[in-house]
């Protein structure tokens, strides 16, 4: 049997008409937001050298991204998983000379070679800002506060930032981490917050960890929790920058729902601070996600990093379904000039290609909601 | 999009597996204090999910490795599954933060006793198996080089040896008893297995305070069975 042609591969998928059109107004909205608080856009490309996609926050991609060699160079090539590697890569060559701190946002689709659980799309759009060059906690509350602040503007309900602390257990547990970083069955372990499997991993640890992960919740509680507890001197420094961070949160956006959650590691393998996800009450899986790194690019030494993305097929379940658009039907005979009016007046005109009898049975027809008719819009509804 | 309750509580669905970790969860589920209908315990009753003393608590009863998939998707906010489930899918969106002790077996090899008398593990490159467990079965062999053929089964693993399908099983076992019966030994543990109170991810990121509640009250009753 021969396959449908309107068959695409698993995890790919055409976006129709109002959702597409919907998607296009909510990433322009995102971007306006970013731009409004003086970031520049920049555009990379969609495929690029493998090693500068796969350096720094880019190589927790390496299993996930799309390669192919390029038939004139003979090189490996890769299909961005992720744009933020891209975005270090410009500001370390590119714009090395622009002064920091560099605001950069962005917005494209990426693939990937599989899809998570709760979205197996293997491509979809990101949008995201990069703040570049700025090691202090106000770059942090940044991040946060504006992309809390794009999502509400777009009538987000219920935001949640969840912050992580993901250097927090290594600083816990020294004798158990390795350049910084925890083993692998470990790490699975704080993921899941398997309590049983934890205490079999950590031994003489085991309670202080326990407690340490008992803390997670609203961010506040959390942190005086946290503070009281017996912490090693590293933690308390991989601590203190959470205490500053919050009350620049609260200032900005007293009605932000924070929660803290010390141990969770998930996906912030690269970070090298504070860290946070972005949830809305009653949606299923992240809005987008953001945090600390280093923003690196091959051959070079990178610097501090904050920012965001915005997962843009998440936001879009997290909105009520775009409002019906007016379109008007203009019957042929309508001048030039009458249309660009009207379309300036906000409507989506159709125009009429071949005199019909009867206009108004065609507006409906073709979807129009109203038809032009003797300088007024009727509707055909 | 978000459904209300009456008194304005968000609805919360406790899911818990049919079968035998059931009669043993639910001392803890009452022990936390959700009592379910009265048809909850009816055995003829033909429903799926029942109401509970609280008016935004509602419990669904799928099979055990249902409850996972409920939960990792968010259909249900907690629930009560095996080890042995989380094992065997990785479901990123679950976290595990209590063991019940309830459940108590383990996940094993077993394979006709004739057959282990003249068996020699360390010169297997292939073997097949029946489970219903076949990435954990073949995660387990391939750790030691050994490349697992699975034949996926629902259950009556034991049949398979007996009949020809293939030798080795891996399987869940308590007692042993079903094993012996069918003339199988354990030839390797690969997992102790008990029961987990189960939460999904973005319900204790939106709801932190109701969700480390409930979680906190199994607590107490875990402490309490256990005393």
């Amino acid at each position: 049997m021969t396959e449908s042609a309107a068959l695409l591969p698993s995890g790919l998928r055409d976006t129709l008409p109002p959702e597409a059109e919907h998607e296009a107004e909510v990433t322009a909205s995102l971007l306006a937001t970013f731009r409004q608080n003086g970031y520049r856009q920049v555009s990379p490309p969609l495929v690029e050298f493998e090693a500068s996609l796969l350096t720094g926050a880019g190589a927790a991609m390496t299993d996930k991204t799309f390669r192919l060699v390029d038939p004139a160079s003979q090189r490996t090539l890769a299909v961005r998983a992720d744009m933020t590697p891209q975005i270090s890569r410009i500001a370390a060559t590119r714009l090395s000379r622009w002064p920091r701190p560099l605001r950069l946002s962005y917005n494209g689709t990426v693939l990937r070679v599989t899809g998570d659980q709760l979205r197996p799309d293997r491509q979809f759009r990101q949008a995201g800002l990069e703040l570049i060059g700025s090691d202090s906690d106000a770059a942090d509350a940044e991040a946060i506060v504006i992309s809390a602040e794009a999502l509400t503007a777009l009538g987000v309900q219920g935001l949640t930032v969840d912050l992580s602390l993901p250097l927090l257990a290594p600083a816990i547990l020294p004798a158990l981490s390795q350049d910084g970083a925890l083993s692998g069955e470990l790490r699975e372990a704080l993921n899941r917050k398997d309590q049983a499997s934890i205490e079999r991993l950590t031994g003489d640890a085991a309670p202080l960890l326990t407690q340490v992960m008992a803390t997670a919740g609203p961010a506040a509680e959390a942190l005086d929790r946290l503070s009281a507890l017996p912490l090693p001197d590293a933690a308390r420094q991989v601590l203190a920058p959470a205490q500053t961070l919050l009350p620049l949160l609260m200032a900005s956006l007293p009605d932000l729902v924070v929660t803290l959650d010390p141990v969770e590691h998930r996906g912030f393998e690269y970070h090298s601070g504070i860290s946070f996800s972005l949830f809305a009450r009653g949606l299923h899986g992240e809005l987008g996600r953001g945090g600390r790194y280093w923003a690196t690019a091959p051959g070079f030494s990178g610097e501090t990093a904050t920012g965001a993305t915005l997962y843009l097929d998440m936001v879009m379940r997290a909105l009520e379904p775009a409002a019906k658009t007016n379109r008007l039907y203009l019957p042929t005979g309508t001048s030039p000039a009458e249309r660009r009016k009207l379309q300036s007046e906000g409507w989506w005109t159709v125009a009429s290609l071949e005199a019909s009898s009867n206009a108004a049975t065609e507006a409906k027809r073709l979807g129009c909601s109203h038809v032009w008719q003797a300088g007024a819009a009727v509707s055909v509804a | 999009m978000t459904v209300v309750s009456k008194n304005g509580r968000e609805p919360l669905v406790l899911a818990l597996p049919k079968g035998r970790i059931l009669s043993e969860a639910m001392p803890l589920v009452r022990g936390a204090g959700i009592e379910p209908e009265a048809d909850f315990d009816n055995p003829k009753s033909r429903a799926l999910r029942f109401a509970t003393n609280h008016d935004n608590v509602s419990i669904v009863r799928v099979r055990s490795f249902d409850v996972a998939t409920f939960v990792a998707f968010g259909a249900a906010h907690i629930g009560i599954c095996g080890r042995d489930v989380l094992m065997e899918f990785d479901f990123p969106e679950i976290y595990a933060p209590l063991d019940l002790g309830i459940g108590a077996c383990r996940l094993a090899v077993a394979e006709p006793s004739e057959l282990v008398a003249r068996d020699d593990p360390k010169t297997w490159s292939h073997i097949r198996v029946a489970t219903k467990y076949p990435n954990i079965t073949k995660r387990h062999f391939a750790a030691r080089g050994v490349q697992a053929e699975c034949i996926k089964l629902n259950g009556a693993m034991e049949l398979a040896p007996t009949l020809g399908l293939c030798r080795r099983i891996v399987d869940l076992v308590s007692t042993g008893a079903t094993l012996e019966a069918n003339g199988l030994e354990v030839v390797e543990d690969i997992a102790d297995i008990t029961s987990l109170l189960i939460v999904n991810r973005t319900a204790l990121k939106t709801r932190p305070a109701e969700i480390n509640g409930w979680i906190e009250r199994f607590r107490e009753a875990t402490r309490a069975a256990a005393a």
